[in-house]
């Protein structure tokens, strides 16, 4: 079993002070500024126990949504949202009432499970969206809002094609997933990676994770899951229309609405030019027809 | 229906099944979703802006900016003539800057820090824009109102009848703006009925603002003032059904037509289209035709007016229920609707 180089170091389970660098531990990275940091979530490796909504609603102090059952399999958060910022999904692909077949093909592929969060997109809609600078990229090339400068305009929240931003009816500010900006900053792993029992959720410089995931995929290939395929990676779906890549990617086995994921997400912004542009445009047109009107002899 | 006890079902009667996360595993080629959904919820999140205040608001802010923009032409085409049509303009234009404002404030979730909205310019959120162009719209035609009140009651003073005039070119400038950014700001989104037409629907909620515009400074004018702006009201409204109709055919290929098929779809068709556009459109005409009937004209023009409000909340609310029915979503960002050079693979 690899463990890491310095774990020996620190053999006793009671702290009296926090451990320096503390990532290089628990996920096998230093944490510097000016570098990309992101998630890849394993979904064939989720378990759906929802340890990554528990460290997540723990760490961040969020309170609960609702306390209702949903329904819908072991689903009982419903969605992200202002006070859920991990939220897993269950798809359940044998007929929940009717006879589940004997045998399946490899990796979960009857029973989904994908833990989804703010996916921290390259060209963030919301980000671009934001009027007041509230939503920013912090140097670990993250995407959060500075809650004392959002002033609850909501326009972040359609903005976002993956449906993540959500406005607080507690305090009329716009939350969402900050990758642990402040653990990052103390040298800590973000929350839910480090509780994720299955390192279905790993945390870590970007271009590692990219590298981690596509041999991933090339390991399920070759072990008869020839449907599992990376989603926001560089050139694979969801990193469309613009949007660059996701910081947060996932590797999935089916299409990507069966997960609520959008197939090709766009960037909102590229619509404020031709928008814009033809609307001045035939106001100019108007305009001037107007004038030829009003001056006309009648 | 009531509730049924297990025993009374029938052998061949199964449970309800609860609704699969995937009942369909590929969506076909039809204009209807039939791929996946997760549980029917919705894949995007409905903007939180109160339809009523915002749709108010562009509204408002489109006829502010539209009365100010023919006063400028009216005052530069006919001179003295135009001086009560101008005068009207002036106070129409003041709507923006005070009842238009209020109403943004209103709708902000944290309104005691409106004023965050200028920190900063950003040129991809059209929020940012919209607010500096209220801003520099409001300024100009303020000062343009208060001088020209102002000039009435000092003739003496020359210079303030000159700035009442200065301020008239870029408060029109900024007037254009007021009409159309409102547009831009909706299609910026990824809500799908908005996102889909950006182009057309500027042309649409600009043509809608100088027709309201037009309509509002010819109400109750007789003479040849009121039939020029009863022409120029026609004109938009002419350019606002192309537009409608561009943007309709938009929404079919893109798949997000059945959002029109609601409740707001059917206020949108009927609402603002039909007794919005098409019914002054006639009036207008038929008044016109008879070298203008006053109450055809005024009947036009009170339908232009109210068309042009029921577009902005019809498009509002129907986008909502565009983005909450994953079908639409869905339906929408497949990738044969990105453009060709969003096209990245």
């Amino acid at each position: 079993m690899d463990m890491p180089a310095r774990a020996a170091e620190e053999p006793q389970s009671r702290l009296d002070r926090m451990i320096p660098n503390e990532s290089e531990l628990t996920a096998g990275v230093r944490i510097e500024p000016g570098k990309s940091y992101g998630f890849f979530t394993d979904t064939t490796l989720c378990i759906g126990c929802k340890a990554c909504e528990v460290a997540c609603k723990e760490w961040n102090n969020l309170p609960a949504d609702n306390i209702g059952l949903t329904g819908q399999s072991y689903d009982n958060t419903g969605a992200l949202s202002a006070n859920s910022w991990r939220h897993v999904n269950f798809i359940e692909k044998a007929g929940a009432c009717g006879v589940r077949d004997n045998t399946q093909a490899p990796f979960q592929s009857g029973w989904l499970m994908m833990s989804d969060v703010c996916k921290h997109c390259h060209n963030a809609p919301c980000l671009e969206a934001c009027p007041t600078g509230a939503l920013f990229r912090t140097e670990f090339d993250t995407v959060v809002v500075q809650q004392d400068i959002c002033n609850g305009c909501g326009y972040c929240v359609p903005a976002c094609p993956f449906g993540v931003v959500d406005l607080s009816e507690l305090d009329g500010k716009a939350h969402k997933c900050t990758l642990c900006y402040d653990r990052l900053k103390g040298g800590l792993e973000p929350a839910c990676a480090k509780a994720c029992p299955t390192d279905s959720i790993q945390f870590g410089e970007l271009e590692d994770l990219q590298e981690r995931a596509e041999k991933r995929v090339a390991q399920l290939h070759e072990l008869g899951a020839a449907n599992a395929y990376l989603y926001g990676a560089p050139g694979s779906p969801g990193a469309t229309g613009d949007l660059g890549h996701l910081n947060a990617f996932f590797l999935l086995t089916d299409r990507p609405e069966t997960y609520n994921l959008p197939p090709a997400p766009t960037r909102a912004a590229n619509r404020v030019a031709p928008s814009l542009g033809t609307g001045l445009a035939a106001m100019a047109g108007l305009a001037l027809a107007a004038f030829a009107i009003l001056s006309g002899r009648d | 229906m009531s509730e049924r006890l297990a025993s009374e079902l029938g052998p061949q009667e199964q449970p309800r099944v609860p609704p699969s996360a995937s009942q369909a595993s590929a969506p076909g080629r039809s204009a209807h979703w039939d791929g996946p959904t997760y549980y029917g919820r919705p894949q995007l999140k409905a903007a939180p802006f109160n339809n009523w205040v915002v749709g108010a608001y562009i509204f408002i802010g489109g006829l502010s900016g539209a009365a100010a923009l023919l006063s400028a032409i009216a005052d530069r085409a006919r001179g003295h003539e135009a001086a009560p049509v101008v005068r009207r303009g002036r106070f129409l234009s003041m709507l923006a800057p005070t009842l238009g404002t209020s109403l943004l404030i209103y709708d902000l979730h944290t309104p005691q820090r409106f004023y965050n909205m200028l920190r900063l310019v950003k040129g991809t959120s059209p929020m940012s824009l919209g607010s500096w162009i209220l801003v520099s719209f409001s300024a100009f035609s303020a000062l343009g109102t208060l001088a020209a009140e102002a000039a009435r009651w000092m003739p003496r003073f020359p210079w303030l009848r000159r700035t009442a005039r200065a301020t008239q070119l870029p408060a029109a400038v900024a007037g254009a703006g007021m009409t159309t950014y409102t547009a831009a700001l909706l299609s910026a989104t990824s809500t799908p009925l908005w996102a889909a037409a950006p182009q057309s629907m500027a042309v649409r909620f600009g043509s809608s603002s100088l027709a309201a515009g037009a309509a509002a400074l010819a109400l109750g004018n007789t003479g040849r003032m009121g039939r020029t702006l009863d022409k120029v009201a026609l004109l938009a409204l002419a350019a606002e059904l192309a537009a409608t109709c561009v943007s309709h055919n938009t929404y079919r290929r893109t798949g997000v037509a059945p959002a029109l098929n609601g409740e707001w779809g059917k206020v949108e068709k009927l609402g603002a289209t039909g007794l919005g556009t098409l019914l002054p459109m006639g009036l207008y005409a038929v008044s016109l035709a008879r070298g203008r009937s006053p109450m055809l004209s005024t009947l036009a023009g009170l339908a232009t007016l109210a068309g042009s409000a029921t577009l902005r909340v019809s498009i509002m609310a129907a986008g909502d229920e565009s983005a909450n029915r994953p079908d639409v979503s869905f339906r929408f960002t497949q990738p044969r609707n990105l453009p060709k050079r969003w096209f990245r693979r």
